[in-house]
């Protein structure tokens, strides 16, 4: 297996470098810039299998595992290695979060907030335009430094890479002969690693792992915000299953595609606005349902496992009509719900081994 | 405009829809009469409260025969209505008819209904109320138009974003979105420019086309004032509640909000609110309190408990606790100011609609109560932790915490739901509540 750098490997040496780290809450935000300015983003989905007991002082039990990791691991003063953060406005409970952060909690790092507007229109390029290049000037007031337009386009062009070497190694999931869980594992690292450093490892996937011809296996989609627990991914495998198709928050619905233009914050917010459809933008059913039958078309997948964390009404909402789309399409599908600091309960991978057999 | 529909109702609503919601208004005030005796704790209620059924049910009741008579649209509670209204629109807004439906306690089987087609329970208990109504064609309204335009504001959750779409995937008609960008902290210019076009280019055509006619300005100025005006009125109204013994519950508001929250910008909702404000002002003037002996007053967080309010109102009541104001009726009240008649309507309304509390932080909403805990001498405060809402129940944890230390006054959080019966402990409830009553020093015996 490839030997990756772990999380905090990775933001040692960064930070022994002279940059800083920002700790990113999901999931949409400008990368590039916070790099412009030698910082880089740590996504903080989690982690997982921790116990939530601190933030249960501050929010309800019905507020998601996601947003609860990540309350718990900062007043566990686990995040003390972040110098700032940043919490996107993706959600009801990822809102409560940023203002439980900036209104209660208040940390002693700056905590920057990134609101994604909810459409595709003009107005809403417009907007997010505005919203990446005020988070420029606050880092610019932060630090005292004021990368260029030249600075911020070499930035904004790796993360296009890196964006794109991913994009590439899920489309081509059929020809690489790794199992689910090492193939997450190792693309997972975008999170945190550097897009330089990424890059080489999505190569690096791609030459060890590519085959000449398809993997004899049966291809499934996955839909959610993550694929937590990951031994989901054991399972499939062992039902001679494999993740053909990516409709995760986490990977494949933030393949931002590249952009043009002289103005890097605008060409920044049409990559954002033109991602893959996400319900956290509000996108309509048809819109998500073409994704994912434009999906199984290339990969040949009969079946889409919807992985939700319990509490994400963003994601349940789309569940029955999406389901209803589908099955109308020759489709199956089954609903997981998930709770990312709980094992995989085994009525859950009794229902999903049933599930891949039926698609055999 | 459809000229036989017109005539249906025309005569439907004249001939026999004011009838008989006057007879029933009658009736009702007959019934008032009897119902608070000598052994209620409760005061007689106002007078209004008979005509406010007849108000709100006349609307209702005209949405019955509206469909080619005028456009219709459904809308979010915190949708910039006055461009719709300004356009002659009929309005519904599905989360007043979820809240009728917990009100009536018709609600579990239209959530059970919604339930089987797949709708999670995780799900905002509005949206499965609704939703369940949308399917089984079932109401306490008899029957809602069908509408020509959808129109969500995402100015008190997203969850209405991802409603709006599954009644776009239904009912197959055009959705306009109006995204609010979520205050922290202060509003800001690109944030105000953002809802500002949204209005005008995106709402404003779609709206036109729907209605089959173009916005005339003094259309729109009129019904913004008489938005501004009921606005005004409701505020003027809680604000009386500050007096000892407040005029009002929080219960009596829970009923009395219906007008400005569904037919705001109606010139009648300005009449309504004006008499109301005169029958309030007349029991300050002669000390009469909603409740018979006022020992305690409480701030209420959140939405109501809309099927246990009855119950909930006895209770306190019967302990001399009165709930002069909530955080929830307030937000109805508090955005008047902001309505200034003398400057551009878009970017007023752009204003107005990114101001409600729920597009606040927390921060902002525990200054709020902070402010009403002074202003309303109150005692204590009940934070309704209402698992379907999660813009407003985030965060009140630490409010809690704050209101106790500042204040050293009892906050309580009562876990619960707005329509949901599964997801209220009546037990639990009593156990708490009457743990509260002990911390605030009024007996169980």
């Amino acid at each position: 297996m490839l030997k990756v750098q772990g999380r905090i490997e990775t933001i040692q040496k960064f930070k022994a470098k002279g940059g800083k780290i920002i700790g990113v809450a999901p999931y949409h935000y400008p990368k590039a810039i916070f790099r412009a300015f030698n910082i880089l983003p740590v996504e903080i989905w989690g982690p997982p299998k921790l116990n939530t007991l601190e933030s249960k002082a501050h929010i309800q039990t019905y507020i998601c595992s996601v947003v609860h990791s990540i309350l718990t691991y900062h007043l566990k003063k686990n995040l003390d290695i972040c110098d700032m953060f940043l919490i996107p406005h993706t959600c009801d409970s990822l809102q409560g979060l940023g203002s439980i952060f900036l209104d209660f909690v208040k940390p002693k790092q700056k905590v920057f907030t990134f609101y994604t507007p909810r459409g595709r229109r003009s107005v809403d390029i417009d907007f997010i335009t505005k919203e990446i290049e005020k988070i420029y000037n606050m880092l610019s007031e932060l630090t005292g430094q004021k990368p260029s337009y030249k600075e911020l386009k070499k930035h904004i062009e790796i993360e296009e890479k890196a964006n794109l070497v991913l994009k590439k190694l899920l489309d081509q999931r059929l020809y690489l002969d790794i199992d689910d869980y090492k193939f997450y594992s190792l693309i997972r690292t975008k999170e945190y690693l550097p897009a330089e450093e990424f890059i080489e490892i999505a190569k690096d996937i791609y030459l060890m792992y590519k085959k000449d011809s398809k993997i004899e296996k049966t291809p499934v989609i996955i839909s959610g915000l993550l694929a937590e627990p990951m031994e989901i991914f054991k399972v499939i495998n062992q039902k001679n299953g494999i993740v053909a198709g990516d409709d995760l928050a986490i990977t494949g619905r933030r393949l931002y595609p590249p952009s043009e233009g002289n103005n890097p914050f605008n060409r920044l917010a049409k990559s954002i606005i033109n991602s893959p459809p996400d319900p956290s933008r509000g996108d309509s059913v048809d819109f998500r349902v073409k994704r994912l039958l434009e999906i199984a078309k290339k990969t040949n997948a009969k079946g889409v496992i919807f992985y939700i964390v319990t509490f994400c009404e963003q994601e349940y909402f789309y569940i029955p009509h999406i389901r209803k789309r589908l099955r109308e399409n020759g489709i199956k599908s089954i609903l997981i719900d998930t709770d990312i600091n709980q094992e995989l309960s085994q009525q859950a991978i009794t229902r999903l081994e049933v599930f891949m057999e039926t698609l055999q | 405009m459809n000229v036989l529909k017109f005539i249906r109702y025309y005569l439907m609503t004249n001939l026999i829809g004011k009838p008989y919601l006057k007879r029933q208004r009658k009736i009702g005030e007959r019934k008032i009469e009897k119902i608070t005796g000598e052994n209620s704790p409760l005061n007689p209620p106002l007078k209004i409260t008979a005509y406010t059924k007849e108000f709100v049910s006349s609307h209702y009741f005209k949405g019955r025969y509206i469909e080619g008579v005028k456009p219709v649209a459904w809308v979010t509670s915190g949708a910039p209505i006055e461009i719709l209204k300004a356009l002659g629109f009929f309005l519904i807004y599905p989360e007043n008819h979820a809240a009728l439906c917990g009100a009536r306690r018709v609600q579990m089987d239209l959530i059970k209904t919604a339930q089987k087609q797949g709708l999670s329970q995780n799900v905002c208990s509005y949206v499965r109320t609704d939703i369940g109504s949308l399917l089984s064609g079932k109401t306490p309204a008899g029957k809602l138009p069908k509408p020509d335009l959808l129109v969500a504001c995402s100015n008190i959750c997203q969850t209405v974003l991802h409603w709006y779409r599954m009644l776009q995937e239904y009912l197959n008609i055009p959705l306009v979105i109006i995204d609010t960008p979520f205050v922290y902290r202060d509003i800001e210019p690109h944030q105000v420019d953002y809802v500002k076009k949204q209005l005008k280019n995106v709402l404003l055509p779609i709206a036109e086309r729907a209605a089959g006619k173009s916005l005339k300005e003094k259309d729109l100025k009129e019904v913004i004032k008489f938005s501004k005006d009921a606005t005004e009125l409701w505020l003027e109204i809680l604000n009386l509640c500050a007096k000892r013994p407040s005029p009002l519950t929080v219960f009596d508001q829970f009923v009395f909000m219906a007008p400005i929250v569904e037919m705001r910008g109606d010139r009648e909702t300005v009449d309504f609110y004006n008499t109301m404000y005169k029958e309030v002002k007349f029991r300050v003037n002669s000390g009469i309190g909603a409740i018979k002996k006022e020992k305690r007053r409480l701030l209420w967080d959140n939405l109501p408990i809309w099927f246990k309010m009855r119950e909930l109102a006895l209770k306190l009541a019967e302990k001399g606790i009165n709930i002069p104001i909530s955080t929830y009726t307030y937000a109805w009240g508090e955005l008047a100011p902001l309505m200034d008649l003398n400057k551009d309507e878009f970017e007023v309304m752009a204003r107005v609609y990114l101001s409600p509390i729920l597009n606040r932080g927390a921060g902002h909403k525990l200054k709020t109560m902070a402010d009403m805990v002074k202003r309303f001498n109150l005692d204590g405060v009940i934070l309704h932790s209402d698992r379907s809402c999660k813009p407003y129940s985030m965060g009140q944890m630490d409010q809690r915490n704050k209101l106790i230390e500042e204040f050293s006054i009892p906050a309580m959080l009562l876990e619960a739901d707005q329509n949901d019966e599964n997801a209220y402990s009546e037990e639990q409830t009593v156990i708490r509540i009457e743990s509260f009553f002990e911390m605030l020093g009024v007996s169980n015996g």
